[in-house]
């Protein structure tokens, strides 16, 4: 199979790229910068969706994240960020702790993928189409997923009455703002 | 491209995240490396959906969930870092301390 090092390349490239892009999410001093690198990070993932054969979600990913999730953030650090505002410096302790407690879990983690032990080859069949996560998700038999589609559009709507409510100004503030 | 290099790059974005929560003070980039975190779980669902189960579509309906539980927790969360920027007209996490013991 030709395609097989391309992909492999294509991996490599992806996955550097998006530890870079996290890297500089979590380190940029301007929020707004460390909100475009977050952009990026998202990107890569969806490319690595794409090369694990999960093009549905790669989709997914692209709108909810890049297109919802990203943009949310981006209005709420603009609405809340004073220009020319002073960054809070983090104290080197406490940098050299995160940085020891994020290594523990990496660590954790390793060992854990050592126990895991054998090279799955990938699987070249049973990809999740477009139409077989669709009849998935709408049938009402045993392996469809109807209950929680239907329990996940229920708190999407909750979550949306929710953030307004929350955000909104009381109406007691707005009467004596007026006054 | 095997399992383990996708769970190893999902478990560095993971430790990337811990360390952007532990080192932010502002509540927006604790979300943001928060988002870092979920999204490292999410590779994982679709990897192992992938290489190894049994039936791929479910790995990757489950990660369609993990995606909208998702959107619900950011509304929500920014909605509150809204409110809290009224209030206190800043989103530093060292000094939002009202509800802590005056004692201790």
């Amino acid at each position: 199979m030709d395609l097989i090092p391309f992909k492999d390349l294509l991996f490599c490239a992806t996955a550097v790229v998006m530890v870079a892009a996290a890297l500089l999410t979590v380190l940029a001093k301007n929020i707004l910068h460390s909100a475009v690198a977050l952009i990026c990070t998202f990107f890569g993932t969806a490319v690595l969706y794409f090369l694990l054969s999960a093009e549905f979600i790669a989709v997914a990913q692209v709108m909810v994240y890049i297109g919802g999730v990203v943009v949310f953030v981006v209005f709420t650090i603009l609405l809340t960020s004073r220009l020319g505002e002073r960054v809070q410096e983090i104290s080197r302790s406490r940098k050299i702790v995160a940085f020891v407690f994020s290594l523990l879990v990496a660590i954790l983690a390793f060992s854990f993928l050592r126990e895991l032990g054998m090279v799955l080859q990938e699987q070249t069949e049973d990809f999740a189409t477009l139409a077989a996560i669709g009849k998935r998700l709408l049938s009402p038999d045993e392996t469809g997923f109807l209950l929680p589609f239907e329990a996940i559009s229920l708190l999407l709507l909750i979550s949306l009455i929710g953030a307004v409510s929350i955000a909104r100004i009381p109406s007691d503030d707005k009467n004596e703002e007026a006054k | 491209m095997t399992l383990q290099t996708c769970l190893l790059l999902a478990f560095f974005l993971f430790a990337i995240g811990i360390y952007g929560i532990l080192t932010r003070r502002n509540a927006i980039g604790i979300l943001i490396s928060m988002e870092l975190m979920l999204n490292a779980a999410n590779i994982n669902f679709i990897a192992f959906a992938h290489f190894r189960a049994e039936d791929a579509t479910a790995g990757s309906v489950f990660s369609l969930f993990v995606i909208a539980a998702t959107a619900c927790e950011m509304a929500i969360a920014l909605a509150i870092a809204i409110t809290v920027y009224r209030r206190h007209g800043h989103l530093d996490v060292d000094e939002l301390r009202e509800l802590r013991d005056p004692d201790v």
